[in-house]
């Protein structure tokens, strides 16, 4: 009967502890700046190394930072995590004593609550050759866009044939019965992608002729009519989604003819598919999210330096120009696009009219959203 | 006083001081990350662990996770006594010629990497795999599954059961490794005698009488055992049934957003009372399991299986399809993911795909061309990792197991007792709560502490010491005290008496320790999974599930990871072997 009484112990120890704690030990969220950042503590000695958070993000392969270690002299450690959430999530628990010089893979969902959390430093990096479009979400001196798609509806032309299914006109569409589990969304709780979606629908109700309804109304009338949530991207288009490569993988369910990654998706399955994908996006105005990377120098970065050289690196043309092949993403360089290779541009589709809300308004009502998300998927 | 007096006063201290030292330390890096955890997520969520666990239910999804824990570790445990009781019985009971390596090949399963053993019944059930084949469709839910779930409204059956039977691949050995040695070792003539009394006339009264009370408790306690590590799965429920999580695998997805002060709250509530909650399950269950394990230790070694074995009768067909099917059960999955890592899909244009077969994964995993680490990086870590654990784990454990034994020697045997049961208390930690315990206890307070290379070595410890600590008491216990008496005999100085009394009886399940040490390290998953965050500390296991879960757009990227498990399993199966050598021949005791 020991056990218990080491559990009983571990209890109350627990409860009496706060004296041994104290609030300088814990690194506060969502203390917005007063429009000024003071410098952060420097968690790590400036050893020659260059230290990069990031998730585990295809544009960074062992060959890009050979060579560009082989250009400065500047070793690479990368700091990995699972997702965007996870870089900002990581950041914030060492907001005391950061761990990494550079942030590259926060989207602009999550940017502006790194900045408000005072995680970013004024980088001054030349962004002459970056587009208007990239730059239109953030162009502040806090990060740079390093690649840039648009999340959307993607589903599968087998499915949707025009004839049994149709080709939804409306978000409404999918609550309706030939949709009934055919449809799988990422979390917005853990993922990217889910949750430049969930933004998109907010705009989209908020638009629409119905203003008796609002996003959470629909959400709650998917979760009914048995749509499938996954934690991340993998989950959805890989074990779910039809219309993907994921027919082809271990494991792969295909119950879903309807999921959420990008509008190039489809380009990327022809990419690799010798010019053939039956996936297709679906082009509904307002449900598309024009979603960019970026990359930021961390406040408490000992290494500003290389930060700034990756940076300049990253947007150079050499490298930048790769992003479809090596990221599986746009560039964000003037005059760039898609390559033709194998129908990677001509199946993929770029929406005309996104969602338009913007990064201060996300930062503002996130937290709101996903309480309101979980209240009617999640309860 | 002479010389050898003073010697043994001094050896005597130094041991105290040693094994309370170790107690102390183990103590310390067991409870105290948990404990500034649970410290970190009251002052996030501002209620106490009590409050948490009260508001637990209020969470439909706690709720969901908490019966899904539940159901599936219960019905893996009765699977797993299922199957592994006709491979036990069989296999004790008849004479085989090479029963060693058939043990240690069943064995193999419960030392396979968690991350393997997904990949595995992956490929097993997957649309061409092998169960696919020959219509049991597991994965899509067709034929006579999708009849299932149909006719009894049961969602997703498939993954239920791919689940429950990769838990019971996965403990079979716990069964077998309770269940024979007291099977083997039992005199059949002692069977045959109580067959003509009224009491054990009739198969069922030989049943109640005679088996029940005889392998009951081995039955029970490797069923214990296979609740405990089914309620603590995480990577098979990760992988193999998406529909559905356990409280691990609910605490492992929202982790990293806990303990942050002032964001995601509800994670931070979420991680407190789940955690809280399966401690104190996994505690009950491991108090049955000291329980069942105590009554089970004293109906073994009732006779040498040596001459047990030699009144065996011939082979039974039933006994050998039964041993055949238990090694197909064993070897499908890892044969599954051997061939997977050489499929590789190719287009052929038009929506045709072929598959070729070829190394290329291979070269393209031991090169890294697909992640920042490449294997043999990964393997090097792995490695480090799994040595820097051993040489912490080994000694740590076998000081804990010479105290525990020393007390009881000396009839301390409260104390003793206290000191065992404080030794398993990490295997009511799981894997994920231990990791979670080090990145809310210890890095939140000192961020630094991200950038320690051997990092992953303190859940590595706190994780494999217990197992030493199981292996090496009964060992102790075993030693029979006249050896000492002998070597006091000769005159010889304490440390002489130790070597020749002690170490060279305790060589072998010191080896077995260490073997396993290094194999439960080198696959280790939950707590890597949180803690593993400087690309280059990727170990194999890592390595495997980071590749499964980036986007497969490029047909290299399965194989790749499957040829990355290949690698991890052959790693962990000639440890394996390795240690099935220096077991002693009947061994029941430990893992």
């Amino acid at each position: 009967m020991k056990i218990p009484i080491i559990f009983v112990l571990l209890m109350l120890l627990s409860s009496v502890s706060g004296c041994i704690l104290n609030d300088e030990m814990m690194e506060t969220a969502h203390s917005p700046n007063s429009g000024s950042c003071e410098g952060a503590p420097i968690g790590h000695n400036d050893d020659g190394k260059l230290r990069i958070i990031t998730y585990d993000i295809n544009a960074i392969s062992d060959e890009m930072i050979n060579q560009f270690t082989n250009q400065s002299g500047y070793q690479v450690e990368i700091i990995r995590t699972e997702d965007a959430g996870g870089i900002l999530e990581q950041m914030l628990q060492t907001k005391n004593a950061q761990q990494a010089d550079l942030m590259i893979g926060l989207d602009n969902s999550y940017l502006q609550s790194a900045i408000d959390n005072c995680l970013l430093q004024y980088q001054h990096t030349n962004v002459e050759n970056v587009s208007d479009g990239a730059l239109s979400h953030y162009d502040g001196d806090f990060a740079v866009p390093f690649d840039q798609g648009y999340v959307c509806i993607n589903y599968d032309e087998n499915f949707v044939d025009g004839e049994n299914v149709t080709i939804p006109t409306s978000l409404w569409n999918f609550t309706e019965q030939q949709w009934n589990g055919k449809v799988t969304f990422p979390s917005p709780i853990t993922s990217s992608p889910g949750r430049s979606f969930m933004i998109s629908t907010i705009d989209y109700f908020e638009n629409d002729e119905d203003n008796s309804t609002d996003a959470f109304d629909w959400w709650r009338d998917m979760k009914n009519n048995g749509a499938i949530f996954t934690s991340g991207w993998t989950e959805s288009y890989e074990t779910h989604y039809t219309g993907g490569y994921g027919e082809w993988t271990e494991g792969h369910i295909g119950d879903a003819a309807m999921t959420i990654s990008y509008c190039h998706s489809p380009g990327v399955e022809a990419y690799y598919s010798s010019n053939w994908t039956h996936s297709t996006s679906l082009m509904l105005p307002k449900t598309s999210f024009h979603q960019v990377e970026y990359a930021g120098i961390i406040n408490g970065a000992a290494n500003v330096i290389a930060a700034n050289q990756f940076i300049e690196y990253l947007l150079s043309t050499e490298i930048n120009t790769q992003m479809p092949e090596a990221n599986l993403m746009y560039s964000v360089l003037n005059d760039t696009d898609l390559p033709e290779t194998a129908g990677y541009r001509y199946h993929s589709d770029i929406p005309t009219q996104p969602c338009a809300i913007t990064n201060d308004r996300i930062s503002q009502e996130m937290d709101l959203w996903l309480s309101k998300w979980i209240v009617e998927v999640e309860y | 006083m002479n010389n050898f007096v003073i010697e043994k006063r001094y050896f005597n201290y130094a041991k105290s001081l040693i094994g309370v030292s170790a107690v102390t330390i183990f103590a310390i890096i067991s409870f105290a990350p948990l404990f500034f955890a649970i410290e970190r997520l009251q002052m996030v969520t501002g209620v106490s662990v009590i409050s948490a666990m009260s508001t637990f239910a209020d969470r439909p999804a706690n709720l969901d996770s908490l019966t899904f824990t539940l159901v599936e570790a219960s019905i893996s445990a009765i699977a797993t006594v299922l199957i592994g009781l006709p491979i036990a019985w069989h296999l004790a009971r008849s004479e085989w010629k090479h029963v060693r390596l058939v043990r240690a090949l069943l064995a193999v399963p419960f030392v396979t990497p968690a991350i393997v053993a997904a990949m595995g019944f992956l490929a097993l059930i997957s649309e061409g795999g092998i169960l696919w084949s020959i219509g049991i469709d597991l994965r899509l839910e067709t034929g006579f599954i999708g009849t299932i779930s149909d006719t009894f409204g049961w969602q997703h059956p498939g993954h239920f059961i791919a689940l429950i039977l990769a838990h019971a691949w996965f403990n079979l050995s716990l069964v077998i490794r309770f269940v024979e040695p007291p099977l083997a070792t039992f005199d059949p003539r002692w069977e045959e005698q109580l067959s003509l009394l009224p009491g054990g006339n009739s198969r069922i009264n030989r049943l109640r009488n005679l088996w029940i009370p005889f392998i009951g408790p081995a039955v029970f306690c490797a069923a214990a055992m296979t609740f405990l590590f089914s309620f603590t799965s995480f990577a098979l429920v990760k992988w193999l049934t998406p529909f559905s999580e356990t409280m691990e695998s609910s605490m492992a997805n929202m982790g990293g957003a806990a303990g942050i002060m002032g964001y995601r709250v509800d994670a931070s509530l979420v991680i407190l009372s789940t955690s809280a909650i399966q401690f104190l399950i996994l505690m009950l269950t491991l108090i049955l399991i000291t329980v069942l394990q105590r009554r089970n230790n004293s109906r073994v070694s009732m006779i040498s299986e040596n001459v047990a074995r030699h009144n065996r009768g011939k082979l039974s067909k039933v006994g050998i399809g039964t041993i055949v099917f238990g090694i197909i059960f064993t070897l499908a999955p890892m044969i599954s993911i051997f061939i997977a890592s050489f499929r590789i899909r190719s287009s052929i244009g038009n929506g045709q795909f072929t598959e070729r077969y070829s190394f290329d994964a291979w070269v393209a995993a031991w090169q890294g061309d697909l992640s920042y680490v490449s294997a043999s990086e990964a393997l090097a870590n792995s490695l480090t990792y799994a040595i820097v654990t051993l040489l912490i784990s080994l000694p740590l454990g076998w000081i804990l197991s010479s105290t525990i034994h020393s007390l009881e020697k000396s009839n301390n045997m409260k104390l003793a007792k206290f000191v065992d049961v404080m030794s398993m208390l990490p295997l009511a930690i799981s894997a994920v709560m231990v990791g979670l315990g080090i990145l809310l206890g210890i890095l939140r307070y000192n961020s630094s502490l991200f950038g320690f290379f051997l990092l992953p070595v303190l859940p590595h410890v706190m994780l494999t010491t217990p197992f030493v600590v199981r292996i090496m008491t009964p060992a102790m216990r075993a030693i029979d005290p006249v050896f000492e008496q002998q070597a006091k005999l000769l005159n010889l100085n304490p440390f002489r008496i130790w070597w020749h009394s002690r170490l060279s009886f305790l060589r072998g399940p010191a080896i077995v320790a260490a073997s396993l040490t290094l194999a439960f390290s080198l696959g280790e998953f939950g707590a890597s999974w949180i803690l593993v965050r400087t690309g280059s500390w990727d170990t194999l296991s890592i390595l495997v599930d980071q590749l499964m879960s980036r986007p497969k757009f490029d047909p290299m990227v399965q194989p790749v990871a499957m040829a990355t498990a290949s690698m991890l399993m052959i790693l962990t199966f000639i440890l394996f072997v390795i240690a099935e050598r220096f077991r002693p021949k009947g061994d029941g005791g430990g893992i």
